[in-house]
């Protein structure tokens, strides 16, 4: 699912970098900058939720916009992201043109 | 009126569910059982022993060409993979503990591209990226296969049927509540 989300953004003329879970994407967002962070709720080791709660606790990404990407549809699950600091909620399967157009919305 | 055999009709205290193409369910109770009857598809059945639980999905795909181009929908194991493992995590379960069955996959007309073949290798190399153990697989040939699946207990039945047991297989049309729809708060 990586791949496919990778070759879709960069088809749409986006620069991506992943990480393979929560952690890894903490460690290489602590040097890099991005416009927009892209998460899924089910990670190893530090999930969706957590990401966004230690992004938001502060540093470089304090106010990057935050897109959750995921198969979960609970409104429970929306709501924690949401007080969590996501700023949207995208339901899996992903469009690819729907996604570049939310993509392009909260990064400018 | 449709005739089903005594050997693979269900007790009266189980309960049977069709799992349908494009579909994943999963199921901690014990009187349930997840059946599907596959072609060229695939079924993977997972399962936890310390939850006791357990799902399985039937796709009609293995992945895309081109992602730019097509949705990643319900056609596609990519995403019905993924569905069934967080249905899985869901209900208690680790995916260190799962462990698969694989079922379907057959080539069922010689002279047509092997779709089954490539789902089956799909299916194969996810759950081996994903750490999740084959403890049973029946897949390839040129037989259509009916599956049952007790996801409670793990246990699973895997039949070869005629080919006219099995339903039209080609992609479904996207349901009117797209998914991929973007909200944000």
């Amino acid at each position: 699912m990586r791949a496919l989300l990778r070759h879709a953004l960069t088809e749409q003329g986006f620069a991506v970098e992943q990480a393979d879970d929560g952690v890894s994407a903490l460690e290489w967002l602590e040097g890099n900058d991005v416009d927009v962070v892209i998460t899924d709720i089910n990670m190893p080791r530090l999930d969706g939720f957590g990401l966004i709660e230690r992004l938001r606790a502060g540093g470089r990404h304090r106010d990057r916009p935050i897109l959750v990407l995921t198969t979960e549809s609970s409104d429970e699950k929306k709501a924690r992201a949401r007080s969590a600091g996501a700023t949207g909620w995208i339901v899996k399967p992903f469009d690819a043109e729907k996604l570049s157009a939310a993509v392009r919305r909260v990064a400018h | 009126m449709i005739h089903v055999p005594s050997h693979i009709q269900t007790p009266a205290t189980m309960s049977r569910a069709t799992v349908m193409q494009g579909q994943a369910q999963v199921s901690a109770d014990p009187n349930r059982v997840l059946t599907t009857i596959l072609g060229s598809c695939i079924a993977t059945c997972l399962y936890d022993p310390r939850m006791r639980v357990g799902g399985m999905n039937h796709f009609l795909l293995a992945e895309p060409q081109n992602a730019g181009k097509t949705t990643v929908d319900e056609n596609y194991g990519v995403y019905l993979m993924e569905v069934l493992v967080n249905g899985m995590l869901a209900h208690g379960a680790r995916k260190s503990r799962m462990r698969a069955h694989l079922y379907g996959g057959a080539n069922l007309h010689s002279g047509m591209s092997r779709i089954g073949t490539a789902n089956a290798g799909f299916a194969r190399q996810f759950l081996q990226n994903e750490g999740i153990p084959i403890v049973h697989m029946d897949v390839g040939g040129v037989q259509a296969r009916r599956v049952d699946f007790r996801p409670a207990h793990g246990q699973a039945r895997c039949r070869a049927v005629e080919d006219n047991f099995i339903p039209n297989q080609k992609p479904m049309p996207r349901p009117q509540k797209a998914a991929g729809d973007v909200e944000l708060f």
